[in-house]
C-alpha cells in the first residue's frame, strides 16, 4: 500500500502519525534491556540443571524481547480509535479461549491448574489470561468513553417496574450491569482453572478503568467489600496456611510451604547495599525456585544490591508516572481510559510481585513485567505498551509560546 | 444546539472527574506503592542483611572439617604409647540416595521404553534394603540401624561409622562406585588413635572421645589442647541440591597437627610394676585392686603409674578385668534391678577401671607414714640414734580410755631408734609424736605437703578440703598418738610418695611430674617440665640418716626384710591399714627406695582388701598373712631389683652376700689339680674331686655355667664324666630352710641358687623353678625362693 501524502490525510490519521512519548519508549527499552540480561543470569544454573543449553532461557528471552519490541512498535503505529472496535473482538476471543484453555488437550495441567494453552503450530504456549486482560481493558475504556453521551435507556413511566428501575438508574446500578456481568463471566472461567493471580489482576485491571471513569464511589467500596468477604472465606483451608506461612515463613522451612520464600529473603539479604555483582547469585543455585521466573527479583537484589534494585524500582517508578501522564494528556476520554488500565495493570503487577518476594504480603504467583521469563507475557506486556505509545502519538502538541 | 448545552456541562463535570481520579492512581501506584517496597528492600538488605547473609551462606557453602592428627603420645625413651593413623567416616546423604534412586529408575524406564536393554545401568537397582545390607556387611553393623538412617530423607548427613579403617573404607568404596552411589555414600578422612602398649599405663594416658576427637582422661584430657592440635577447614561453595561447586569459590585453612607429649613414664618400668601389681592381685587375692607408683626421688619425675583394675587403651569401654568382670554379671543377671539400674552399675564399673585411685582415692598410710615421723623427730632433734624406748605391747594415752595395743602384744622390750622403726614399734612411735608435740608434728604435716595438692599434672587430684585430716585447731593429743604412726587420717597416695622422696632425697619435696617435654610435629621442644623443688623440709643430713634406718627395716629382723634383695641396698618402710570399707578391708602397703645410699627411686606399692578365709581371720587361702610386711614387701622387694637392673644401677654385695652369690665357672680342663683348684677358689668356688688322675679330664658343671658361690665344682681326674640325668628333689612341700635345701640339691648333684629373702634362719622354701621329679642334667641350677616362716604384723597394729 503506497504512503498516503499527508495532505491527503484525514486530521485523525495526521494525529496518528504524532511523535511518539520518548521518554516512556526509552523506560520501556531500557526495563526490557536490564530484564533480558537479568533472566540470563538468574536461568543459567536453572538450565545447567535441567541439562540444557546455559544460555537456553536467556536466548529465548532475548528473541522474545526483540520481538516484542518491534511488535510495541507496530502497535503504537496503529491509530489507537480502530481499538475501540477492536475491543470488542479482543474480549470474545480472550472468553473463547477462557473456555478452550480448560479443555483438557488444549489446556496443559501445570500443578493442577490449566493456566496454559499448548503450543499449536507456530504459537508458542500462553496464557489466555494474558489476553484477557487486554481485552477487558480495552471493552471497558472503549464502552466508558462514551459513558455520557449515552442516552439513558428510559422504561415507560407507567409501568410498575419504573419505580424501583429509575432508582436502580439514579444509583448507576444499571450502567455496571455489563461491566459486571464481563467480569463475573470472566472471572468464574479462571476460578476453573484455577487462577487467583490473574483474576486479581484482571479486577483490577477493570476496575481501575471504571474508577477513573467516574464511576460513583460507593460501588468500589461494595466491590471491595465483596472482595474482601471472598478472600476471607477462601483463607480457610490451603490459603490459611498461606498466611501462616507469610506471618512466619521460617516455621514452615522444614515442611516446604515457607522454603521458596526463606530463600527468597537470603537471596534479598545477601544481596547488602551494593549486592554480590551480576552474575554472582549464590542462591539461584538449586536454592531459591524459580529465579528466572516469578522469584527473579530476589536475584536482581542479591546481585545488585539495595542500589541497583533501588534503580529498578524507580525506573518504573518513572514509567507509571510517565504512563499516568500520557492518560492524562491523551487526545480523548478513550485513550486516557485505555492508558489508566494498562499502566495500574503494570503497576499492580510490579507492586504484588515484589511485595510478595519481599513477604510484604502471602504469596501468589505473579510475574514481574519486563524482567520474568516468558515470551508470550513479555510479547503481550509490550504490546499494551504499544498502545500506551499509540495513545501518545495523539497527544496534541503544546500550544506555540 | 440546546441540547449540545445540556450536554456540555456534565461533561466538563466529567472530565473533571477522570483527570482527578487519574491523578490520584497516579500518586498511589508511581509513588505511594513504592514507598513500601523500597522501605521493605532496605530492611531486608541493609538492617537485616548480616543475620540474612550468615544463614545464607552456611547453606550455601560446605564446611568440611580437615582433621588435624593428634599429637603421640611418648615414653621417656621415646616408645610411643598413643599414635594417630589414618581412619575415615562413613556418611550417608539419605537425601541423594533417593535421587539416585529415582534417577535409576528413570533409566530403567526410558530403556525399556526405548527398547535398549544394554541401556539399562549394569548393576541391580539401589533399593533402601541392600545399601543398609552390604553396609551393614562390609562395617558391621545392624542393616536395621542404617534402614532407619536412610529413611530419613530429608537429611543430608547421616554418619554411621566412625573410625572406619582403610580396608573397610576400600570396600565401602568399591561397593559405592559399583552401584552409582557416588553422590549419597561418603567416605570422610579422620584419625584414629592407637595404643601400642594396650592396657600399659592406661590411667595415666587416658583415652579418646571419638565422637568429639577430644581427651577423656589422663593425659589425653589434661594436655587436649596441646595434642589436639587446631582442626583446618575446607569451605567449598555448594548448591540447593548439596553438590560442591569447587569452581565457584574455595577457603582453605590449614589443619595443625598437635604437640607431642614425652612422658616421664618409662614403659619398661611400667610394665615391671603393672606385673608386679597383677602377680600380687591374683595370688593375695585382692579384691579392691591396687597401684604402684615409681617416682625418681631427686626430681618428682613420675616413671611408672599402675592401677589395678585396668583396661585396654582401644577398647576404653570393655572391661577386661576379671573381678569387674564377675561384678557386671552379678549385676545383668540381678532380677531385683530395672534396666537403667543395670546401665548405671555397669556405666559405674567402666568409671572404676577408667579411675586413677592412687590419685583420685585418699587412704590411710599406716606404718609407712612412720618414715615422715621419723624424720620430723630426726630434724627438730627430740630423738637422735642412742634414744631408747620401752615397749610393754601396749600404752595408754590422755585422753583416751582404752590402751593403745602394739604389733607384738608382748612388747618389743627396750629398743633403739633404729630397732623400734625397724619393728615399726606403735608405743615408741606414739612417744616420738609426744616428744615432737601438737604443733610442731602439724608444722611438719603441712611441710610434708599432706595439706595441699601436689600440683601433679594428672587428672583428678582431690582438693585439700576433701581429704579426710584434721584441722589444726581440733588435733587433739589422741588425734596426734594415732597420727605417729600414721592411723585415722587420710591422705593420697601420691601425696604420701612424694613426702617420704622428701624424707630420703635430702629433704626436698618436688613437685611430682609426668609430662617431660611437649614436642611439635618437627620435635621442636616447646615446652620443658624442670624438676621443682616446692620448699626444703628436713636437712640433707638429717634424710641421710633416716635413709640409714630405713635401710636397716629390710634387714632381718625389720618388718620390712622381704623386701630384702641381694646385691641392692633397699631401704623402706611396711604399712598396713584399714579402709573405710571398715573391718576385712585392709590396705597393706609398702614403701620402698634403692640405693638406699643415693636413691635412684621409691616406690610405693599397696594392695586393697586381700580376702581372708574367713571374717576378721589374717590369712588368705593361699595362707598368706595379711600385711604390708608379707604380702606388699616381697612383691615390692622383687620389683625394685628389676628396676633397679634395668636401669643399670650397680650392685653393691656385702661379704655376707657375695658368700651366695652366682659365681661363672672357669674352664679347668687340662689342668693339674692344684692349678684347677687354685683357679677354682679364685674364683670363689669349692673343689669336689672324683678319681686320682693328675690332670682335669672333665667338672661339672662346665665352664660359663654360673652357680652360687662357695658351690663346690666337681671335677674328674680320669674318671668317666657321668652323663647320667638326675631327678630334682621337693624342697617347697616340705618348707626346706636354705641349709636343708643346699643340701638335697648337693645331694643330688645339683645347685641350689637362693632368691627371695636369702639372709636369716627363720626361711622357708615357697617355689623352686624346676619342679620337683624332673629329670634333668648334672649340675643344673635350680632356683628356689625363700619367704619367712613366721609371720608378724597386720592390719591392727598399723605394721
Amino acid at each position: 500500500m503506497a504512503q498516503k501524502l499527508k495532505r491527503d490525510l484525514t486530521v485523525q490519521e495526521q494525529l496518528a502519525r504524532g511523535p511518539l512519548d520518548m521518554p516512556f519508549l526509552m523506560l520501556v527499552t531500557l526495563l526490557t534491556i536490564i530484564g533480558v540480561i537479568m533472566v540470563f543470569s538468574a536461568s543459567y544454573p536453572v538450565a545447567l540443571t535441567e541439562d540444557k543449553n546455559p544460555t537456553f532461557y536467556f536466548i529465548r528471552q532475548l528473541f522474545f524481547g526483540g520481538a516484542g519490541l518491534v511488535f510495541m512498535w507496530v502497535i503504537s503505529k496503529i491509530n489507537y480509535q480502530r481499538f475501540r472496535w477492536m475491543s470488542m473482538g479482543v474480549l470474545a476471543v480472550s472468553i473463547v479461549l477462557l473456555v478452550l484453555v480448560l479443555i483438557p488437550g488444549i489446556g496443559v495441567e501445570v500443578k493442577k491448574a490449566r493456566r496454559w494453552i499448548r503450543a499449536i503450530g507456530p504459537l508458542p504456549q500462553f496464557q489466555p489470561s494474558e489476553v484477557a486482560k487486554v481485552g477487558v481493558i480495552m471493552y471497558f475504556a472503549s464502552r466508558l468513553s462514551k459513558r455520557n453521551t449515552e442516552t439513558p435507556r428510559t422504561i415507560s413511566p407507567r409501568s410498575y417496574l419504573s419505580g424501583p428501575y429509575n432508582y436502580l438508574q439514579r444509583i448507576g446500578f444499571l450502567e455496571l450491569i455489563p461491566y459486571g456481568a464481563i467480569l463475573g463471566v470472566i472471572v468464574l472461567l479462571m476460578m476453573k482453572e484455577p487462577h487467583m493471580s490473574g483474576t486479581i489482576l484482571i479486577l483490577l485491571g477493570g476496575a481501575a478503568v471504571l474508577f477513573a471513569a467516574g464511576i460513583k464511589l460507593y460501588w468500589f467500596a461494595a466491590g471491595g467489600a465483596l472482595m474482601g468477604a471472598l478472600l476471607l472465606l477462601m483463607m480457610s483451608g490451603y490459603q490459611s496456611t498461606r498466611v501462616q506461612v507469610w506471618r512466619d515463613p521460617w516455621a514452615y522451612y522444614k515442611t516446604g510451604e515457607g522454603f521458596q520464600i526463606v530463600q527468597s529473603l537470603y537471596a534479598i539479604g545477601s544481596g547488602g547495599l551494593l549486592g554480590v555483582g551480576l552474575g554472582k547469585s549464590r542462591q539461584k543455585f538449586s536454592f531459591l525456585p524459580e529465579p528466572e521466573n516469578d522469584f527473579i527479583f530476589p536475584i536482581v537484589c542479591e546481585e545488585l544490591g539495595l542500589v541497583g534494585a533501588g534503580i529498578i524500582l524507580f525506573l518504573f517508578a518513572l514509567l507509571i508516572i510517565r504512563g499516568f501522564w500520557i492518560a492524562i494528556h491523551a487526545r480523548d476520554r478513550f485513550g486516557a481510559l485505555l492508558v489508566v488500565g494498562i499502566i495500574t495493570l503494570l503497576a499492580g503487577q510490579v507492586f504484588l510481585n515484589i511485595a510478595v518476594v519481599t513477604n510484604l504480603i502471602p504469596t501468589t504467583g505473579i510475574s514481574l513485567p519486563f524482567f520474568s521469563y516468558g515470551g508470550t507475557a513479555l510479547m503481550i506486556q509490550l504490546a499494551e505498551m504499544g498502545m500506551v505509545l499509540s495513545v501518545s502519538r495523539q497527544i496534541p502538541a503544546a500550544k506555540q509560546g | 444546539m440546546k441540547n449540545d448545552k445540556r450536554r456540555q456541562k456534565p461533561d466538563r463535570k466529567a472530565n473533571r472527574t477522570i483527570l482527578m481520579r487519574t491523578l490520584f492512581l497516579m500518586a498511589v501506584c508511581g509513588v505511594a506503592a513504592f514507598i513500601p517496597l523500597f522501605a521493605r528492600l532496605y530492611d531486608l538488605q541493609i538492617l537485616q542483611h548480616d543475620d540474612l547473609q550468615a544463614r545464607a551462606l552456611s547453606q550455601q557453602t560446605y564446611d568440611q572439617p580437615v582433621t588435624a592428627n593428634r599429637g603421640y603420645i611418648y615414653d621417656n625413651e621415646g616408645e610411643p604409647l598413643a599414635m594417630s593413623a589414618e581412619a575415615y567416616y562413613i556418611q550417608l546423604s539419605p537425601r541423594q540416595i533417593k535421587e539416585c534412586q529415582e534417577a535409576y529408575q528413570k533409566k530403567v524406564e526410558d530403556a525399556v521404553k526405548s527398547g535398549d536393554e544394554s541401556k539399562k545401568p549394569a548393576y541391580p537397582e539401589p533399593t533402601d534394603q541392600s545399601i543398609a545390607e552390604h553396609l551393614a556387611e562390609i562395617l558391621d553393623l545392624d542393616p536395621e540401624a542404617i534402614l532407619k538412617r536412610l529413611s530419613k530423607t530429608n537429611s543430608m548427613y547421616e554418619v554411621i561409622k566412625t573410625q572406619v579403617e582403610e580396608e573397610e573404607a576400600d570396600q565401602v568404596r568399591t561397593y559405592i562406585s559399583q552401584n552409582g552411589l557416588t553422590s549419597g555414600i561418603y567416605i570422610m578422612p579422620s584419625t584414629k588413635r592407637y595404643y601400642p602398649y594396650a592396657s600399659l599405663a592406661a590411667q595415666v594416658i587416658g583415652w579418646v572421645n571419638y565422637s568429639e576427637n577430644h581427651g577423656a582422661y589422663g593425659v589425653e584430657a589434661i594436655y587436649d589442647d596441646e595434642l589436639g592440635g587446631k582442626v583446618g577447614r575446607v569451605v567449598t561453595a555448594r548448591d540447593g541440591r548439596g553438590n560442591q561447586m569447587l569452581y565457584r569459590y574455595e577457603d582453605y585453612v590449614d589443619g595443625v597437627d598437635g604437640n607431642n607429649l614425652h612422658l616421664t613414664i618409662n614403659a619398661t618400668i611400667q610394665h615391671y610394676c603393672e606385673r608386679i601389681l597383677e602377680e600380687g592381685v591374683e595370688k593375695y587375692e585382692v579384691q579392691d585392686g591396687g597401684f604402684v607408683i615409681a617416682m625418681e626421688p631427686k626430681t618428682g619425675a613420675i616413671l611408672a603409674w599402675a592401677n589395678s583394675p585396668t583396661y585396654d587403651l582401644n577398647k576404653p569401654r570393655t572391661i577386661i578385668d576379671s573381678g569387674l568382670n564377675q561384678r557386671l554379671e552379678e549385676i545383668m543377671n540381678d532380677p531385683a534391678l530395672t534396666e537403667q539400674e543395670k546401665s548405671d552399675a555397669s556405666v559405674a564399673l567402666l568409671m572404676e577401671q577408667w579411675m586413677n585411685k592412687a590419685i583420685t582415692s585418699t587412704y590411710e598410710p599406716g606404718s609407712t607414714f612412720k618414715s615422715v615421723v621419723l624424720a620430723a623427730a630426726l630434724e627438730e632433734g627430740v630423738v637422735n640414734e642412742n634414744t631408747t624406748f620401752t615397749c610393754g605391747g601396749s600404752v595408754m594415752v590422755k585422753g583416751y580410755d582404752e590402751p593403745i595395743k602394739c604389733s607384738n602384744r608382748s612388747g618389743h622390750g627396750t629398743q633403739t631408734l633404729a630397732q623400734a622403726v625397724a619393728n615399726s614399734c606403735n608405743p615408741a612411735f606414739i612417744d616420738i609424736g609426744q616428744r615432737l608435740g601438737a604443733e610442731k608434728f602439724y608444722d611438719y604435716l603441712e611441710a610434708f605437703g599432706f595439706t595441699e595438692r601436689t600440683g601433679i599434672d594428672m587428672q583428678g587430684e582431690p582438693r585439700p578440703s576433701d581429704i579426710l585430716l584434721w584441722p589444726r585447731d581440733r588435733f587433739t593429743n589422741v588425734d596426734l598418738a594415732v597420727a605417729s604412726f600414721g592411723q585415722r587420717f587420710q591422705v593420697t597416695p601420691i601425696q604420701m610418695l612424694t613426702a617420704a622422696a622428701a624424707v630420703i632425697n635430702g629433704g626436698y619435696l618436688m613437685k611430682p611430674y609426668v609430662v617431660e617435654n611437649i614436642t611439635d610435629s618437627s620435635g621442636t621442644i616447646l615446652q620443658h617440665t624442670e624438676p621443682t623443688v616446692v620448699r626444703q623440709v628436713i636437712s640433707e643430713e638429717t634424710s641421710q640418716r633416716c635413709r640409714a634406718i630405713l635401710e636397716g627395716v629390710v634387714k632381718p629382723p625389720g618388718t620390712g626384710k622381704q623386701a630384702y634383695q641381694a646385691g641392692y641396698r633397699i631401704g623402706g618402710k611396711t604399712g598396713s591399714s584399714q579402709t573405710i570399707k571398715g573391718k576385712d578391708h585392709t590396705i597393706v602397703s609398702f614403701l620402698g627406695f634403692a640405693p638406699a645410699d643415693d636413691p635412684q627411686i621409691v616406690v610405693l606399692l599397696a594392695y586393697d582388701s586381700p580376702k581372708p578365709t574367713e571374717p576378721g581371720g589374717n590369712l588368705t587361702s593361699g595362707q598368706w598373712y595379711i600385711s604390708g610386711g608379707s604380702m606388699a614387701a616381697p612383691q615390692a622387694g622383687k620389683l625394685l631389683a628389676d628396676i633397679l637392673d634395668y636401669m643399670g644401677v650397680a650392685k653393691q654385695y656385702t661379704e655376707e652376700e657375695k658368700a651366695t652369690m652366682d659365681l661363672p665357672v672357669p674352664n679347668v680342663l687340662g689342668l693339674s689339680l692344684a692349678d684347677a683348684t687354685a683357679s677354682l677358689k679364685e674364683a670363689g668356688l669349692d673343689v669336689r674331686t672324683v678319681g686320682d688322675g693328675e690332670v682335669v679330664t672333665g667338672q661339672i658343671p662346665g665352664q660359663g655355667m654360673a652357680i652360687p658361690g662357695g658351690s663346690k665344682v666337681i671335677v674328674y681326674l680320669g674318671e668317666e664324666k657321668p652323663t647320667d640325668k638326675v631327678v630334682v628333689p621337693d624342697v617347697v612341700s616340705t618348707g626346706m630352710n636354705r641349709t636343708q635345701a643346699q643340701e638335697a640339691m648337693a645331694n643330688a648333684g645339683l645347685y641350689l641358687k637362693v632368691s627371695g629373702l636369702a639372709t636369716g634362719d627363720d626361711v622357708k622354701a615357697e617355689s623352686q623353678t624346676i619342679t620337683a621329679g624332673t629329670e634333668v642334667e648334672r649340675g643344673t641350677v635350680v632356683e628356689v625362693h625363700f619367704i619367712e616362716s613366721t609371720a608378724t604384723g597386720g592390719a591392727e597394729t598399723g605394721l
